[in-house]
């Protein structure tokens, strides 16, 4: 029972990186209708930056977060407004393609500047944790839950309070009506990718104090990221945050069991995913696009 | 519009002539390699760099050939193709590797298995549509690799594990040539099935498919098993070149028999020809295999990029590689093949209209 | 009709399909004899659509039977449904863009009923033939995207007609056509039904039913209103009720 406690307390903390990975992603499917396979390397940027203030300036990692939310979203609305909007009406395969041709320069442009090494961003923090029993939760990991958390209930402020969301939430349900309603495409398009790359950015500073980092470290992420949201359900942040939690959940379970190690993971991912499209292509918690 | 068509017309011919002659150079100079052609002071025309390049754009004709079966006729954005290709290498191998079969013998069941895993797992996968078919393929892609490398069995990896897999040395004369030529003849074969199939009733029915799949199923085409039935031919293709490589290579792992970035490179292949023709996917493995190639600093012809250094190159060359891949897909949604020798011509407004049929 | 009669060739009892708890087609029963014509009308929204997809097998009924010659056939996948002998059109139609004109039809000959599924070369040789039915013959070379909308609603009865169906259900053929163009239409079901088809027509144009068929079913709500002579089923009341609105109908009895 202890057992199980601890494994659901790690599921969720591991949960934590996935939401926040997940909900940028899911805002930029949902919207856009674009699968942005550069998502991971976006992560991997706003990591970099975290990793850069931190040691020369010796900030925080965790005030670094609005920095990496600032920068990713003036990149994101660049990349949006400058080069995704050419092609938003074309096939999806191109949407794919493009993506991915970003992915590679983003992570090689990376790997000229940072080099291949591992980077990791370690506070003076970074080894302690609390202890509730038999239990250690580290507090990186338990502050990177907040922290995911609190960047998907300010994503869903953003969406549900303001102009430009509620904008985001018509293009959403009706591209044609928003534009006739007088909402500007190209701006709201590429708000929306940049808010998306500004919560991969803050993934990205979370995940930098959790694991060594280098320039292609981000690419699980991207499957990751699909498969949250297909396990919540497109449409929503309150879905991926449940996408997240439970991804990590199983990820957490499947790895212990013996044996499995955690070679599987993306296997047991993969399959599950598999699963819940074959099953339920709305997901957990979504209701059918 | 007749000066258009005779213009057409003359492209075209220009196109073939040069991609025959280009074909019959490719094909006969590795013959002068030859120990007889030496003897008789034939210039040497292929050496050993030149046949380990044209293997490997053989090897891609195979895959993006393959793809376009389920990708451009079908219209199934397949993201994970490249888990036939490792699973008929890793077909082949073990069956060498492991149960010492000769290599001859080991080959058909790379195609084999990789087709009845495709039936298998299309039949769940085919089902889902768009982006969801997309990512899940790349998906189960991406799991079985990994599964190759971690299944053990009795405490040993089953299939190598991380250290991979070696191979003997298939002892033949000329290995180069004949892994050159056997390759080339996978190539024929994955172009000669898309041939049949462009023309026969499947190959309408996976088109009907791809344009309206209700509409399809309602005249009369049996969807599910169509589609299953592209995949695993795709799966099939790719699978031999697979089987093809372990052999050639002699030695496979995860990294080299399922590297994900083939799984773009080959539908980008299939896109620069021009999907759902025949002979588009091909050209456009010649021209993308050798333009990695050349930015990667492995082509006889080179050419130093300024204020890069010797070790930067590589991901300098892969830089270029994505920004050219930006570039190609926002400028080229029809393909090159359609660009210079179709129904357009290679001008300002045919980027023009192409840019505003597809922005904002 | 004597009682000896065989079956009839479509049997409708009760069908039932729900969206979200809304029944958009509600316990529909009616039959088709071979050789019938037979109009289904009604106001938008009726479930006329609906009913012809539970028909071809793209919906799932969520109650009732459907019965071809006798046998059930819910619940049977779209492709069976096709090869048995039963042909539809779309009404927003859907063309296989990428092929010419003639090769739509074609399409259609490959596959279809059991009477059509040809090879490619036959196929070919019987689209000319279906394309000239239906009047395109002149376009036969032409790519899809050069039709105009009449042209390409005839397309999708050509398509269909070279299946070979033995039933053809046309999903508001006319809609959106002006009345020359409805004339000519009209002219093509006639030849259509004229080859011995059984022709099965959602309209909402009320013209074109009493133009070409001899029995009218109408629909309002997922129901099955009233049933008969289109003349006097139009006549009806509650027809009219459902069509124009109550205050209407009470001015033209008044």
């Amino acid at each position: 029972m202890a057992d199980f406690v601890q494994l659901v307390i790690l599921g969720l903390l591991a949960g934590g990186v996935y939401v926040a990975v997940g909900v940028g992603f899911g805002l930029v499917w949902g919207v856009l209708n674009i699968v942005n396979l550069a998502h991971g390397a976006l992560v991997i940027v706003g990591g970099y930056i975290t990793w850069q203030l931190f040691t020369s300036l010796h900030l925080d990692p965790f005030l670094t977060l609005p920095v990496d939310a600032v920068a990713l979203f003036v990149l994101g609305y660049v990349l949006q407004r400058g080069v995704i909007n050419r092609i938003i009406r074309a096939p999806l395969l191109f949407t794919f393609l493009l993506t991915f041709g970003l992915n590679l320069v983003i992570v090689n442009v990376l790997l000229l500047v940072f080099g291949s090494d591992f980077r990791s961003v370690t506070p003076s923090y970074s080894g302690q944790g609390l202890e509730l029993g038999s239990v250690v939760i580290p507090y990186v990991r338990l502050m990177s839950l907040f922290a995911a958390i609190l960047l998907a209930a300010a994503l869903a402020l953003v969406l549900n309070r303001t102009r430009i969301g509620l904008a985001i939430g018509a293009i959403a349900s009706d591209r044609d009506a928003a534009q006739l309603v007088g909402i500007d495409l190209r701006h709201a398009y590429a708000v929306t990718f940049g808010l998306g790359a500004a919560c991969a950015g803050v993934a990205g500073g979370l995940i930098a104090m959790i694991q060594a980092i280098t320039p292609s470290a981000g690419e699980p992420y991207t499957l990751q990221a699909f498969v949250v949201v297909i396990l919540g359900g497109l449409g929503r942040v309150s879905a991926t945050v449940v996408g997240g939690l439970a991804f990590g959940l199983v990820e957490v379970f499947a790895q212990s069991i013996p044996g499995s190690g955690s070679v599987f993971a993306n296997a047991i991912a993969f399959g599950l995913m598999v699963l819940v499209l074959v099953t339920r292509p709305q997901g957990l918690m979504g209701r059918l696009h | 519009m007749i000066a258009q068509g005779l213009r057409d017309r003359r492209w075209r011919r220009i196109f073939l002539i040069v991609g025959v002659v280009v074909a019959a150079y490719a094909l006969l100079a590795p013959l002068t390699s030859l120990d007889f052609a030496q003897s008789a002071n034939v210039p040497l025309l292929a050496d050993r760099l030149w046949f380990r390049l044209a293997t490997y754009i053989a090897m891609f004709i195979v895959m993006a050939t393959a793809w376009n079966i389920i990708g451009g006729i079908t219209g199934y954005a397949a993201f994970g193709n490249v888990a036939f290709f490792g699973i008929g290498a890793y077909t082949t191998g073990m069956l060498i590797a492991k149960a010492k079969w000769p290599f001859l013998a080991a080959l058909p069941f790379a195609p084999v298995v990789s087709a009845l895993f495709a039936a298998l797992v299309g039949l769940p996968l085919l089902r889902l549509r768009g982006h969801y078919f997309a990512v899940a393929s790349l998906g189960v892609g991406v799991a079985v690799g990994e599964l190759v490398q971690n299944i053990d069995y009795g405490g040993q990896p089953l299939f190598g594990g991380a250290s991979g897999l070696f191979l003997p040395i298939f002892s033949i004369d000329n290995r180069g040539l004949f892994f050159f030529y056997l390759m080339v003849a996978a190539a024929a074969v994955a172009i000669f099935a898309t041939r049949w199939v462009l023309r026969s009733r499947f190959g309408y029915g996976l088109i009907a498919i791809r344009e309206n799949e209700e509409a399809a199923a309602v005249i009369g085409v049996n969807t599910t098993s169509y589609k299953v039935a592209a995949f695993a031919l795709a799966a099939a293709l790719t699978g031999l070149a697979g089987g093809i490589f372990s052999q050639w290579n002699v030695f496979i792992n995860q990294d080299n028999a399922f590297p994900i970035e083939y799984n773009v490179q080959m539908i980008l292949m299939a896109l620069l020809g021009g999907t759902g023709t025949v002979f588009g996917p091909a050209a456009g493995a010649v021209l993308l295999q050798l333009l990695i190639q050349f930015l990667g600093g492995s082509l006889p012809i080179s050419v130093d990029i300024p204020f890069v250094s010797t070790a930067a190159r590589p991901i300098v060359a892969q830089v270029i590689l994505g920004l050219l891949l930006v570039a190609v897909v926002i400028f080229v949604p029809r393909g090159v093949i359609d660009f210079f020798g179709g129904r357009s011509r290679l001008s300002l407004s045919y980027l023009r209209r192409s840019l505003r049929e597809t922005s904002l | 009709m004597s009682v000896a009669a065989a079956a009839p060739q479509l049997e409708l009892r009760g069908v039932t399909k729900r969206f979200g708890g809304v029944a958009a087609v509600d316990g529909v029963s009616f039959e088709i004899a071979k050789g019938e014509i037979v109009g289904i009308i009604g106001p938008n929204g009726a479930g006329k659509t609906t009913l012809l997809n539970c028909i071809s097998g793209l919906h799932r009924l969520d109650g009732g039977d459907i019965r071809w010659q006798g046998e059930s056939i819910a619940g049977v996948a779209p492709h069976r449904i096709a090869r048995i002998g039963i042909g539809r059109t779309f009404q927003i139609v859907r063309p296989f863009g990428s092929m010419t004109v003639r090769e739509n039809a074609a399409v259609g000959a490959m596959f279809g009923s059991d009477a059509a599924r040809r090879g490619p070369k036959e196929a070919f040789e019987m689209a000319d033939q279906v394309l000239e039915l239906v009047g395109l013959e002149a376009k036969a070379g032409h790519p899809v995207s050069a039709l105009t909308i009449p042209d390409r609603k005839r397309l999708e009865v050509a398509r269909a007609v070279a299946t070979k169906p033995q039933l053809l259900l046309l999903d508001e053929v006319m809609a959106g056509l002006n009345n020359v163009e409805i004339d000519e239409a009209l002219e093509m079901v006639r030849a259509v039904h004229a080859t011995g088809v059984t022709v099965l027509l959602i309209e909402h144009v009320m013209r074109v039913i009493v133009g070409v068929c001899r029995r009218a079913v109408v629909l309002d709500f997922g129901q099955v209103l009233a049933e008969g002579e289109p003349e006097v089923v139009l006549r009806d009341e509650r027809v009219i009720q459902a069509y124009l609105g109550e205050r209407y109908a009470k001015r033209l009895k008044s």
